[in-house]
């Protein structure tokens, strides 16, 4: 299958203010292709925000390469990276982070304002049909605060791919969510990805997200691990509590 | 083309979210657009009507007035050929005789006396006189059998306020009794009542009349209208010619009108243009705290669009277009307000009672106005732009 994103020896290193170095990516590697469900796991602090940065080019590796659609981004303009991620990733956020004071369907609008051509032109009926898909149609001009977490979360998705991106980051999607409400809107999220061929980066701590994921990674200090796929819940041997312990018991016992 | 469109799209989707604040940011803005223009408007009506009434007295800049003089009076055929002589060597293409002479003139309620102003034809033109009816004389008026006049207002009304159409004539009251025809019209010098008429006469036809000139007196003046730049040299070689031709005399050749001395309201438009100035500061500076706290409170919002692909350009833009498309259409309204107080007749009346025509709205006032608040706004706008492409993305979307 066509590889997508590939992280080689990548590290990422800040400078503090007291001069000390804080290493926080230690030498990762990483290959996602075309179509893949894969979720990174780990707690607080270890780094997945920055390893989302930088596969979602919003950062650049301190050593190490990044490939996308095969070619080197480390020499890439911002605004070259920008385009590329215009036309190529779509981002899902814990807080939904939609624009507050424009309707549903604005929202869902907002990416294709960057795009060119038909993207631009038939914005509107585009992003209809996206709303349409995550079943927000009759919701479109409803304003972000009079709707629910959960159909926040999906007008948030259906803004991230509308513009069919090969590649969805999704950091904590369901962080803000019930469990119930929070598995609807990954399963929506997972069928459209699957639907659309996207490949589907999830950053998370909660298991059963992790558990709707065909590949698993567990990133810790800086190092990141494959692990088994957590057990969905209800299947036997999984654990019930969606807790980091399951995780990590999960993560451990495949490590 | 596209991203041209696509851009104007967002800006404008931008200003119809925010634009309460907008709104609220741009009455500022728009009240300093509208001080600077009209004191600007104002300035230049107030200096228009001070330059038309100095012209009627003094000249247009540069108007230099030659005279001889010594413990006896020059001879004065030998004067007007010295005046004749340096208009030809100069290259002067207008000059005047101007002297003063008093003349009972027979109207139909009695003799009144008239202040005759005894002149040459490009004393119009140096004076830049305005007849209100009729027309100033023309070089073959000298040559009319019966003197031409062009007389106020005041000489107007009390002939009776004949139509001109018709070559009205008034008699000159004397042993000759010399008829006049009145070819124009002009305003009274000051206009109070109980202003005695008067009249403007060629030099050559007040000769013929037998009207004595030098009335009060004063001695003949004779004026010569230069360009502003050779005013000074053409003083001195003038001075120096003169003074040739007229040994153990005092020549002088002066500067009569009101641009002699500078511009007189150099300073006062500098020091009036100056708090306009800073009015427009303010307004600057109430936009320019309105956009930064607006940057930040929208930093998340940049953060997100950012993620979407849009470029730093782009937001540069986006904020820069939402500033300067705001202020433009608050320099407008600026601008309008200011047309209205400038414009307005009593105020016009007011401020230059000195004028019988107001000079238009001066474009260049509006053309300040507007460049200020565009200006305004591109300056107000740049700085929370470059806040704006600044932010990092992820940092701006935990905002």
């Amino acid at each position: 299958m066509e590889e997508l994103v590939s992280l080689t020896a990548v590290t990422r290193t800040v400078r503090l203010p007291d001069d000390a170095e804080l290493h926080i990516l230690k030498g990762i590697d990483l290959a996602v292709h075309a179509g893949d469900h894969t979720a990174i796991i780990g707690r607080s602090g270890g780094g997945k925000s920055t390893l989302l940065n930088l596969i979602g080019l919003l950062d650049l590796p301190s050593t190490g390469e990044i490939r996308f659609l095969g070619e080197p981004v480390n020499h890439l303009s911002n605004n070259a990276r920008a385009r590329l991620r215009g036309e190529s990733v779509g981002f899902v956020f814990q807080q939904f982070n939609l624009l507050p004071g424009r309707s549903a369907l604005d929202n869902v609008i907002t990416p294709l304002l960057y795009a060119k051509g038909s993207g631009f032109w038939r914005r509107r009926e585009l992003a209809m049909e996206m709303l349409d898909r995550v079943g927000l149609s009759a919701r479109a001009d409803v304003l972000p605060n009079m709707l629910s977490g959960g159909e926040q979360q999906r007008v948030a998705i259906a803004r991230a791919l509308v513009r069919k991106p090969r590649l969805i980051l999704a950091d904590e999607p369901t962080g803000a969510l019930d469990v119930e409400t929070g598995q609807t809107v990954m399963a929506l999220l997972d069928t459209v990805a699957t639907e659309s061929g996207s490949a589907l980066i999830t950053i998370t701590h909660d298991s059963n997200v992790a558990a709707l994921a065909r590949a698993c990674y567990r990133l810790e200090a800086g190092v990141l691990t494959a692990v088994d796929v957590p057990l969905r819940p209800g299947t036997p041997g999984a654990e019930t509590s969606a807790s980091d312990e399951a995780v990590g018991a999960s993560a451990g016992a495949g490590a | 083309m596209t991203g041209l469109v696509s851009t104007i799209v967002e800006a404008w989707q931008e200003l119809r979210i925010n634009k309460t604040r907008i709104l609220l940011a741009l009455i500022g803005v728009a009240l300093s657009v509208a001080a600077l223009t009209t004191v600007v408007g104002m300035g230049n009506l107030v200096r228009e009507g001070y330059k038309a009434s100095s012209e009627r007295n003094g000249g247009r800049s540069a108007t230099l007035n030659l005279g001889v003089y010594g413990p006896t009076m020059p001879d004065p055929e030998k004067l007007s050929q010295a005046y004749r002589g340096i208009q030809e060597r100069y290259g002067i293409k207008y000059s005047t005789n101007v002297s003063q002479a008093q003349h009972g003139f027979q109207f139909p309620n009695g003799v009144q006396d008239v202040q005759l102003h005894v002149v040459d034809p490009g004393y119009g033109v140096i004076h830049r006189i305005e007849v209100d009816h009729g027309s100033w004389f023309a070089d073959s008026d000298e040559q009319r059998f019966a003197p031409a006049l062009v007389v106020s207002e005041t000489f107007y009304n009390a002939a009776g306020r004949p139509n001109l159409t018709t070559d009205p004539v008034v008699t000159l009251a004397g042993a000759q009794k010399t008829t006049a025809v009145i070819i124009g019209v002009v305003p009274d010098q000051y206009p109070y009542p109980g202003m005695p008429p008067s009249a403007y006469m060629l030099t050559g036809a007040a000769e013929k009349a037998g009207v004595t000139a030098g009335a009060y007196g004063m001695s003949s003046q004779f004026e010569i209208w230069v360009q502003d730049a050779q005013a000074e040299s053409l003083q001195a070689a003038i001075t120096a010619d003169l003074q040739q031709q007229f040994p153990g005399m005092e020549a002088q050749a002066n500067r009569g009108d009101y641009a002699s001395h500078g511009d007189p309201f150099a300073m006062v438009q500098l020091a009036v243009g100056g708090i306009a100035g800073l009015v427009m500061l303010l307004g600057a500076v109430g936009m320019l705290n309105i956009s930064m706290v607006t940057v930040r409170y929208r930093v998340r919002e940049i953060g997100i669009r950012r993620s979407f692909g849009a470029t730093s350009q782009r937001v540069f833009v986006g904020v820069m277009m939402e500033s300067v498309v705001a202020t433009a259409v608050a320099g407008v309204v600026g601008v309008m307000l200011a047309v209205a107080v400038v414009k307005n007749p009593w105020i016009e009346s007011k401020i230059a009672p000195g004028l019988t025509e107001f000079p238009p709205f001066p474009l260049e006032a509006a053309m300040l106005g507007l460049g200020a608040a565009i200006l305004v706004g591109a300056l107000a706008g740049a700085i929370p732009a470059l806040v704006a492409v600044r932010v990092k993305v992820i940092d701006a979307i935990r905002f």
